[in-house]
């Protein structure tokens, strides 16, 4: 036999009152999971094309900042690069904004042009692969079928205009929009690439093979990777930057720490995350409150019996546990649907990971706690005596 | 003023020996002497009603015996243990070993009969036997088929008999109860008190109980009357009939 469960008998009594309590907090949970999963969206949407990128190493433009900056290098520097040792292939990227005829609309949209060999293996995506062959045709593309409903059917077949010359789509593939990406991706040929972008009349950057945009390297396998860097850094010129692809200092981490840094979207959506955590403290003291309220004198009858204050702080934190518990689940459920949702709409990337939803239920945990804390202090100063002549 | 126990009583150790016990409420220039001077024995097996003008103090010394206030001045040993001078953690000890009845019963809505009672229990360790302890507690006082029904199902008599279980549930040696009857009929009151009498009896406990209630007094060893903070007259309650009854009076009134 175990001790009376009093919080939780207390908690669900009322039944009308208990599911108004657990969507409280739920509701909490959800305006920390919507802050924080756009938050994490705009930055995970970031790197979603980098993290699909195949090597080890980067070579960039000292001036490509991010991955906004239209700065290409001159891709000589590719070739240095693989005549070091521990290099065993380089592989030259090219981007582009161009814009894109809806088909449907017949308006045109901005999208990204991400072009390369087909022979070298860029982009290991199996939808991707499978079509070397298609992409090696004149005029054509795949598209990205997570590209916003703005540039009309995303499917094989599709033929429209590409910065004013026809393309045809040859078939999809999978990677999500950002903040560089316009309304979608497309990848082509290397040489489909020179047929669209080399002549494209006297506002635009003429593009040629003289110059790529990201410079991938693959390494010998046992090589160590920073010291490759180190090297690469010493023995190019001083134009190009030399990067890891992962790690603290790597491309991604970079890309990532630039949109964090140097955009309010980190400020924004860490105020708003703080807003619905303060909502939540607020939501869960008015309900631990009123239930002590509630049972002012119950409480107080314990005490006069002989149950001390370390009892009741017990039972009120109870209550808050149980509150945390019970209304992140309904909380975080609510959330995978608004994740999905948003994901459809705008092709960002909502990742919902282990180490996220840890980290809000710890959040919704304390939460609960500090509401517990202060609505218990009404219990402790209860006063005994006064239970009689009530 | 220093009431002897009356001639009748055994003279056996006293529950409760109370001696110059006065009480302040408030501090500096707001202080105010609430009871003054009180001397005063109880002794096993006693039912001791207090009766006296509302603001008399009586509610006062109830807590301060019950030890939910904590004395200052004078001397006050509840069932051998002085408690003035005493800190909150020790009051709370000496709480565990009296059975309180309010005049509201304070039970929790969300826990049943039993579980009420079970609460009780608890305070003693005794998580194995508190289900048979409690039920067969309400048993006695004829709830055995109540045990599982939440009070929101109890009419207000078998509620005040659940609060009445809980107080006796760890057979204290001393009750207090305030205004016991007054949430309650006619009948359910009398049933109460001749409960409380049979315990008294049964189990040898002090019983001191603050009530209006004129229908139960004759339930009663002796009635102890407060007025303003000091003892008035510490009476049998025929006693306290013929001196407190205007002679218009029939003492049937008071004794029903």
């Amino acid at each position: 036999m175990q001790r009376t469960p009093l919080a939780l008998l207390n908690l669900i009594h009322d039944r009308k009152k208990f599911l108004t309590s657990m969507a409280g907090v739920a509701f909490a949970v959800l305006l920390m999971f919507l802050f924080t999963g756009f938050k994490n969206a705009l930055y995970d949407s970031q790197t979603q094309l980098l993290e699909q990128l195949n090597g080890e190493i980067v070579i960039i433009n000292r001036l490509k900042e991010n991955m906004f900056v239209p700065r290409s290098f001159a891709r000589r520097r590719l070739y240095q690069a693989q005549a070091f040792d521990g290099v065993a292939g380089g592989y030259a990227l090219y981007l582009s904004d161009a814009r894109w005829k809806n088909p449907e609309t017949n308006r045109t949209r901005p999208v990204r042009v991400i072009a390369y060999n087909p022979s070298d293996p860029v982009l290991t995506m199996p939808a991707v692969l499978a079509l070397q062959q298609a992409l090696r045709l004149p005029n054509t593309a795949m598209i990205d079928s997570r590209s916003r409903d703005e540039v009309g059917p995303r499917e094989t077949g599709v033929i429209t205009e590409l910065a004013d010359r026809e393309i045809r789509i040859v078939g999809t593939f999978s990677l999500g929009t950002d903040f560089a990406s316009g309304n979608g991706n497309l990848i082509m040929s290397d040489q489909n690439f020179l047929r669209f972008f080399a002549n494209r009349g006297p506002e635009e950057t003429e593009r040629s093979f003289a110059t790529a945009d990201i410079g991938l390297l693959r390494v010998a396998p046992g090589t160590d990777i920073d010291r490759l860097v180190a090297t690469l850094r010493d023995g190019l010129p001083q134009d190009v930057l030399v990067l890891p692809m992962d790690g603290p200092e790597g491309f991604i981490a970079r890309e990532r720490t630039y949109w964090e840094v140097n955009t309010n979207i980190g400020f924004v959506f860490s105020l708003l995350t703080t807003m619905g955590f303060v909502v939540g403290i607020i939501l869960v003291y008015q309900i631990l409150y009123t239930d002590v309220a509630d049972h002012w004198s119950e409480y107080a009858t314990l005490k006069a019996i002989g149950y001390d204050n370390a009892y009741l702080f017990g039972v009120v934190m109870q209550e808050a546990i149980i509150l945390s518990v019970l209304g992140f689940i309904p909380g975080l459920l609510i959330s995978t649907l608004f994740y999905n949702l948003g994901a459809a709409v705008t092709g960002l990337l909502f990742q919902l990971t282990l180490g996220r939803v840890v980290n809000l239920y710890l959040a919704t945990f304390i939460m609960c706690l500090i509401s517990g804390a202060v609505a218990v202090r009404k219990v402790q100063r209860t006063d005994p005596a006064e239970v009689f002549g009530l | 003023m220093n009431f002897a126990p009356p001639s009748s009583v055994p003279p056996v150790e006293a529950s409760i020996q109370v001696r110059n016990l006065s009480y302040f409420f408030g501090r500096g220039d707001l202080r105010k002497q609430v009871l003054f001077d009180i001397s005063l024995d109880l002794h096993p097996g006693q039912i001791v009603i207090m009766t006296g003008p509302s603001g008399s103090g009586k509610t006062t010394l109830l807590t301060l015996i019950g030890a939910l206030r904590s004395a200052t001045e004078g001397s006050l040993q509840v069932l051998g243990k002085e408690l003035v001078g005493l800190g909150d953690r020790h009051l709370v000890e000496i709480r565990r070993n009296i059975g309180f009845i309010f005049q509201a019963h304070n039970l929790f809505e969300s826990l049943t009969a039993s579980q009420n009672v079970e609460m009780a229990v608890e305070l003693t360790g005794n998580f194995r036997g508190k289900r048979q302890q409690a039920v067969d507690m309400l048993s006695h006082l004829g709830l055995a088929e109540r045990a599982d029904y939440k009070p929101a199902a109890l009419s207000g008599g078998q509620k005040q008999r659940v609060a009445i279980a809980r107080a006796l549930v760890n057979q204290p040696q001393l009750i207090l109860a305030d205004e016991p009857t007054a949430a309650l009929d006619k009948q359910s009151g009398r049933d109460v008190v001749t409960l409380m009498q049979h315990l008294a009896q049964e189990r040898g406990c002090t019983i001191l109980m603050v009530t209006h209630d004129n229908r139960i007094l004759d339930v009663a060893d002796r009635i102890i009357n407060l007025v303003d903070g000091r003892l008035e007259s510490d009476e049998s309650p025929q006693q306290f009939v013929d001196s407190h009854a205007p002679k218009a009076l029939d003492q049937k009134m008071f004794i029903m």
